[in-house]
């Protein structure tokens, strides 16, 4: 079988934060289209991970790659662009809380804006047909002119989100979407994701605190364990013992 | 589209900004005096050679250490003062004693006409009962920094959280344990963090203080440029910006290691802090309490106060006397002093104007995590060769020093060579001054600025310059804003100030009619400018409020 180019691939990966060492020796690809979840107890490296594929952070040893591209090697422009292919949605949102919707949600088009254009948006918002479909598209249009901050954790939660519609991104990483989600959200945010997905044929890669979800909406689990990858399996060979085992506690080993 | 209160204020700000400066005759007169030019060269020449002769030098350090003395000792009183005014001023204390009454908001007001008055003005008064004392310069510095303390931390009291005291409360503490056991703790970090701030304000003051004649920098510094020795006066700045620098730099560190990274907390939406750890916290308390003893016994030495000035008959008699000449009151100047009004609050208008727009581009290169290697908006992170944002850095903090070490008097001295006396030069003079304090508070801001949404927007290739206008300014602006409001009150007060040198407004006729002992005058003068402290800061903390 003849394989697309991958997405991302990981060579070797490695990332240390001073003496710690957060990520070992991670090798790895991601095919367009597939839905993955990254899965692993608190610490174990997942976020760590998705700002690796996102290039805010660079490998302290090993290569990442990214649509073809070793992004270690990139000048600044040029990561720019790809990272403009690349939309993050965030485990503690990261929304700028004082602009309004409308700004925070155009933001995911700053990489295409010009500054003159960006400038007179904050003053009249520019395109706000795309931001205002992306906000219905998550289920909150009629917010689009209210501060930030007045919204409730669930419905920044969707702003977040409609960012990342408007950005218009190959691939999509999302860092625990659903952490500070009640459960009837949480579905509904999970289902917004995966339907996102497969309709528009992206890439999506979340990183989960609950499996269930991993399995019902992704198509790929990857366990991580301790900075280390314990299984990258399709969900139905994901087995409970697997997953204890991934859950263990260090002191139990 | 609505009109939010930000573009209300903004509109306000515009319109009060365009009014003073057709106040201060921008359209309309001569305004800059070039004949002062070639004196103003040989000023800023004197800059690269100053006096070093041994004993200009000895002078230098005479005259430093007595202007430490005075913010030390100032700090100090004041420190007792505003403890046992916040205490009694707060509304928690008497809560704690099941008291309903509305004595606390009382002595607030009570306390708020010392506030409004400067140090200036109450150094010039008890020079006229005490003389060129050391402790004129100390009360003149103890009695409204004492107000503003009592007021600020009755206000932190206020804000720390009640659930842990009103607990012990129930449980049958007394009160006063109850207190001291729970909320002076949880408010202890605020209100030292405040404290050092204070310290800060108090060099400035006594800096100030010295043009009076109470001796020490300010003084060495007003007497050089009155008589033209430029290289002297160069020497006594240095001395000066060594002075505010190392004070400046203490009192941040002293702040990290105590875990509060921003001086005066004005109550906005709180930013996750970083807290440091518990145990160091703990550990350094102890170096601090005999570290600021011995300095305040050193201080003390130094100067060598007449505390007993302070109750002789002497004393008595002529503040009697003084009560006895200013009544009744003279409102026949009362025509004159409204255009001066309306002056000093164009002045202190186009003063934060100023400043807010200096402070605020400089506070950018003066952060130390924006442009530098590793910082957010570095182009090319890995590639460490380049140093300008390391020399941007050094310069603008240089530059902010230097603005809010010299005090705004002999600011004044300096732009008076190539202006006119007028407003205008007085707000450019105690611009300059509190560019360097609102700057530097700006750049704390930035520092302390939750970076995530910056880092999410980076993640997404916006290039630096949309950052900057997605990110950074929207995030940073309240900030900003609050600050300036809240330096507008200080700069109202300030004004008072450059007008002892000449620059127009009510400060002008106070000196005058201080140092003319036309006292009946003076307290009709003194009244307008309470009132107009008070609409000031009124305005200020409407504008605060609904911008938050
Ligand atoms: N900037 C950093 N500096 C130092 N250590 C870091 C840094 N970022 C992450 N770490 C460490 O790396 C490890 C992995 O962190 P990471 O945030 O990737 O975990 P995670 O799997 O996302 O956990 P959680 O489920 O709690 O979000 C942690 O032990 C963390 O303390
Ligand atoms: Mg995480």
């Amino acid at each position: 079988m003849d394989l697309p180019a991958p997405v991302f691939e990981l060579k070797h990966v490695s990332q240390q934060f001073g003496q710690f060492s957060a990520l070992t020796d991670i090798s790895l690809q991601i095919y367009p289209g597939e839905r993955v979840a990254l899965v692993g107890s608190s610490g174990a490296g997942k976020s760590t991970l998705l700002q690796l594929l996102n290039g805010t952070l660079r490998s302290t040893q090993g290569e990442v790659w990214a649509m073809g591209r070793n992004l270690s090697q990139l000048s600044s422009k040029r990561l720019r662009q790809i990272q403009q292919q690349i939309g993050t949605i965030y485990q503690q949102l990261h929304l700028v809380d004082n602009l309004r919707v409308i700004h925070n949600v155009n933001a995911g088009q700053l990489g295409r804006w010009s500054f003159l254009k960006a400038l007179t948006s904050l003053i009249v918002p520019l395109e706000t047909e795309t931001a205002i479909k992306a906000l219905s598209q998550v289920g909150i249009a009629e917010k689009v002119y209210e501060r930030t901050d007045r919204l409730s954790g669930g419905q920044q939660q969707r702003v977040a989100i409609a960012r990342v519609l408007v950005q218009n991104p190959i691939v999509i990483l999302a860092d625990e979407p659903i952490a500070s989600l009640d459960p009837e959200l949480s579905r509904e945010v999970m289902d917004l994701l995966r339907n996102l997905a497969q309709q528009t044929h992206r890439t999506l890669i979340v990183s989960l605190h609950d499996v269930d979800f991993a399995r019902s909406h992704c198509d790929r689990i990857i366990g991580l364990r301790q900075g280390k990858v314990l299984f990258d399996a399709a969900p139905h060979q994901v087995s409970p013992d697997l997953i204890a085992d991934l859950y263990r506690l260090e002191s139990h080993r | 589209m609505t009109v939010t209160p930000s573009l209300k204020w903004g509109l306000i700000g515009l319109a009060a900004i365009v009014l003073s400066l057709a106040q201060a005759g921008l359209f309309q007169q001569d305004l800059f005096n070039l004949n002062g030019a070639p004196l103003l060269w040989k000023f800023i020449v004197a800059s690269v050679h100053p006096d070093f002769s041994p004993e200009l030098l000895q002078t230098t350090f005479n005259a430093t250490l007595t202007t430490l003395a005075y913010a030390v000792c100032g700090t100090f009183f004041s420190l007792i003062l505003g403890i046992i005014g916040g205490v009694l001023t707060s509304e928690v204390w008497w809560l704690s004693f099941g008291q309903p009454s509305r004595f606390w908001l009382l002595i607030r007001g009570f306390l708020a006409a010392p506030r409004a008055i400067h140090e200036l003005i109450w150094g010039l008064f008890f020079v006229n009962i005490w003389g060129l004392d050391p402790l004129t310069a100390i009360v003149a510095i103890t009695i409204p920094f004492g107000a503003i303390t009592a007021k600020v931390f009755s206000e932190i009291l206020d804000e720390t959280p009640r659930q842990p005291l009103l607990i012990l409360l129930n449980s049958g503490f007394s009160p006063l344990t109850a207190f001291f056991y729970s909320l002076l703790p949880q408010a202890f970090l605020n209100l030292l963090s405040y404290t050092f701030y204070r310290f800060e304000c108090s060099i400035r003051s006594a800096a100030v203080l010295g043009i009076i004649g109470a001796g020490g920098l300010g003084y060495e510094i007003f007497l050089s440029l009155q008589s033209l020795r430029y290289e002297q006066l160069w020497t006594f700045f240095y001395a000066l910006f060594i002075l505010n620098g190392l004070v400046d730099l203490s009192s941040a560190w002293l702040r990290r290691q105590l875990g509060c990274s921003s001086r005066l907390d004005l109550n906005l939406q709180q930013t996750k802090k970083k807290q440091a750890p518990k145990d160091i916290v703990r550990r350094r308390y102890f170096l601090l309490l005999p570290v600021s003893l011995a300095l305040l016994a050193l201080c003390f030495w130094v100067i060598n106060p007449d505390f007993s000035k302070l109750w002789a008959l002497r004393t008595q008699q002529l503040l009697g006397q003084f009560v006895r000449s200013a009544l009744p009151p003279d409102f026949s100047e009362v025509p004159r002093l409204i255009p001066q009004a309306i002056e000093t609050v164009s002045m202190s208008v186009l003063a934060i104007a100023f400043s807010a727009f200096g402070g605020l581009l400089l506070a950018f290169p003066a952060a130390n995590n924006f442009f530098l290697p590793g910082g957010l908006l570095n182009s090319n992170p890995g590639k460490s060769a380049n140093l300008l944002p390391q020399i941007m850095l050094l310069l603008s903090r240089a530059i902010l020093l230097m603005c809010r070490a010299i005090p705004a008097p002999i600011w004044a001295l300096v732009v008076l060579f190539v202006m006119f006396p007028g407003i205008l030069p007085g707000a450019i003079a105690l611009g300059l001054h509190n560019l360097g304090i609102l700057g530097r508070l700006m750049a704390e801001v930035i520092e302390n600025q939750d970076q995530r949404p910056l880092e999410a927007l980076k993640a997404q290739g916006t290039p630096n310059s949309l950052i900057f206008l997605y990110g950074v300014l929207p995030l940073t602006m309240p900030r900003f804003v609050a600050y300036s409001l809240y330096r507008w009150e200080v700069c109202m007060r300030e004004t008072v100030i450059v007008g002892l040198v000449g620059a127009g407004g009510l400060g002008r006729s106070l000196t005058e009619q201080l140092s003319s002992f036309d006292y009946r005058s003076l307290i009709v003068t003194l009244g307008g400018f309470l009132m107009l402290t008070f609409l000031v800061d009124w305005v200020s903390a409407t504008a605060r409020r609904s911008l938050r």
